[in-house]
């Protein structure tokens, strides 16, 4: 089966998903969840069964699409985070109910559920599509293909206001950095006189191109993917954005939009960093984005009380580290030496992980103790030890505790900074990952330490229905295999 | 026929009308201006696609059609988007009752 055929099957099972919803007159919608997860699945499974591309093949499909060990690999991001965020949906499925019910009586109290689930299978296929593409226009498409579902996943719950803020936050810096991102493809587009990746790289490289031009249109792609990872300073909407979010929805954007901002900035550097005349230039302005975003991000999350906003500066701040990785990327590979796609690609497998862990106990707290503060998190090593427990590991590998994904996600970047001799950068994401070891420990002392107060006091132990459970012990065991065995990992990135 | 107009004339076209709709996105404070001036953005590409595609002639004088077929993209996506668009401005609109955005800001910074 040729790797494309994935997307088609994922694609045809969200239309499924909508149809059964329409047609078949469920009860209770939960099914439409366990359906998709398990079409994907079979697709996780599908993966391991591509064949690579015949050398005869002329479909016009590979036109504009790659199927590298590396595009794969974030296809299988995509479909595991995707996997996962509907199971975080169908605990959530109560909030999403309540704020988006019909107003008539007689209505059925799911009636705006179905969608819920039927959504992020459309954006796990544009993610996939995303994963493959080696084309101005086949990104293009794709990138807003997963943009457009967002802007209505984070305003899904239309009778909460917090939630349409943050929608109509996302959808205006959304459309703005789309606005820059295609100002910036026509302008590739024109000075090189390609859509084609592979070709607008030779263009730069014969050095036919006026180097002013060619950085013109890198610093207007810089800025509109710099919106998409959360890159300071473009970076302000994604703590509101965050947080206002449904907690399912919050978690596939910061694993789902951060992959396909960086699939497609690794892509595009690899096009620009070819080429003497600007790689110079392209490489300083990643070395400076990074450090600001290392520094801006981790700074501001030590002061956040609101444990979902402080995900949010979290994820400003690993977008600092994985743009250190693209800054320091070697010109010339040695022997041995792991490319700077590799280490993004291992890094953003490692932040899957950790944090969809992490926002799997936020969304359950939410729900039951109807808070995001930390100090709701007061107690909950004793009243829900396998929570909590789950909780430490995933704040243990976000702040790079060795034996955890976290840690050598964190390795591989520091190795490449030092290897490229960027110690500027290498001072500033230390500092970082110190100031990282305090916020997110912060919220492990409140779990273990703290006496809970108020309302947290009385609370019962938290129920964990059998599938999150199945979802938490894979995600506590895929983080420590990722801690102990690393290259096992970096084997299937190729 | 010989216009006289060159593709610089054109690229400068599209310069100012991204500047303007750039500027209406960070300066206007009504929703529905800025989202006007979003899709002003997104002209302004278009009419760069188009002149690039019109002056990058190949062998036989055609045009190069690649830059078309990206505008094409682009219209459609811009339809989804203000779709999308619109109906989360008309459901805040009934959260609310306003169109500023300095208004919503609910959430704590």
């Amino acid at each position: 089966m040729p790797a494309y055929a994935l997307e088609i099957i994922v694609f045809s099972l969200g239309l499924v998903l909508l149809l059964v919803d329409a047609f078949a007159k469920l009860e209770d919608k939960r099914s439409l969840a366990w359906l998709g997860m398990l079409g994907l699945v079979v697709v996780f499974g599908l993966l391991f069964k591509v064949e690579p591309r015949a050398a005869d093949d002329a479909n016009v499909f590979w036109r504009f699409y790659s199927d590298s060990r590396m595009s794969l690999f974030f296809k299988g991001i995509a479909i595991l985070s995707t996997i996962l965020v509907l199971a975080m949906a169908i605990d959530y499925r109560g909030l999403i109910e309540k704020f988006t019910a019909p107003a008539e009586k007689k209505a059925h109290p799911q009636a705006g559920l179905g969608e819920f689930f039927a959504l992020p299978v459309f954006a796990c296929a544009g993610l996939m599509c995303m994963a493959s593409a080696t084309n101005l226009v086949s990104i293009f498409v794709s990138l807003e293909a997963v943009t457009i579902t967002f802007y209505v996943m984070v305003a899904y719950m239309r009778r909460n206001v917090g939630s349409l803020e943050a929608g109509v936050k996302y959808l205006i810096l959304g459309a703005l950095s789309t606005g820059f991102l295609v100002y910036g493809f026509a302008w590739l587009y024109g000075i090189t006189g390609s859509m084609d990746l592979a070709e607008i790289g030779a263009a730069l490289k014969s050095g036919d191109v006026s180097p002013t031009a060619a950085l013109f249109a890198f610093s207007l792609i810089l800025v509109a993917l710099g919106f998409k990872v959360g890159a300071v300073p473009f970076q302000m909407w994604i703590p509101d954005v965050y947080q206002g979010a449904p907690t399912p929805i919050t978690a596939f954007l910061s694993v789902g939009s951060k992959a396909a901002g960086f699939i497609v900035l690794l892509r595009l550097s690899a096009v620009f960093l070819g080429s003497e005349a600007v790689a110079g230039q392209v490489a300083m302005a990643f070395a400076v984005v990074a450090g600001l975003t290392l520094i801006v991000g981790n700074l501001t999350a030590i002061p956040q009380s609101n444990f979902k906003r402080l995900l949010a500066y979290s994820s400003i701040a690993h977008a600092g580290f994985l743009l250190t990785a693209l800054a320091a990327a070697p010109r010339k590979l040695e022997a041995g030496q792991l490319s700077s796609a590799t280490v993004v690609a291992f890094y953003l497998g490692a932040y899957l992980l950790m944090t969809l862990l992490a926002f799997l106990v936020v969304g359950l707290v939410r729900v039951h103790r109807d808070s995001e503060e930390i100090e709701a998190y007061r107690g909950l090593g004793k009243s829900s030890p396998f929570l909590a427990l789950a909780l430490l590991i995933a704040m243990a590998s976000l702040a790079g505790v060795p034996l955890t994904a976290g840690f050598f996600g964190k390795f591989f970047v520091f190795q490449l900074a030092i290897q490229g001799g960027h110690w500027w950068l290498v001072t500033l994401a230390a500092i970082g990952a110190g100031a990282g070891f305090y916020y997110y420990l912060k919220v492990v002392a409140a779990m273990y330490w703290d006496d809970p107060t108020g309302a947290a006091a009385k609370a019962a132990a938290i129920p964990v229905s059998a599938l999150t459970r199945a979802a938490v012990v894979t995600l506590i065991v895929l983080i420590v295999i990722a801690g102990f065995a690393p290259r096992m990992i970096l084997g299937l990135i190729g | 026929m010989d216009t006289g107009l060159t593709l610089n004339h054109f690229l400068a076209v599209s310069g100012i009308l991204f500047a303007i709709g750039l500027a209406g996105v960070l300066i206007r404070r009504n929703i529905i201006v800025i989202f006007m001036c979003l899709e002003l953005m997104l002209s302004a590409a278009n009419l760069t696609l188009v002149a690039f595609s019109r002056f990058n002639t190949g062998a036989n004088g055609a045009p190069d059609y690649h830059g078309q077929v990206l505008l094409f993209f682009i219209i459609t996506v811009a339809a989804a988007e203000v779709a999308v668009g619109l109906a989360i401005i008309v459901a805040l609109f009934r959260a609310r009752e306003t169109t500023d955005v300095t208004q919503i800001a609910s959430m704590k910074n």
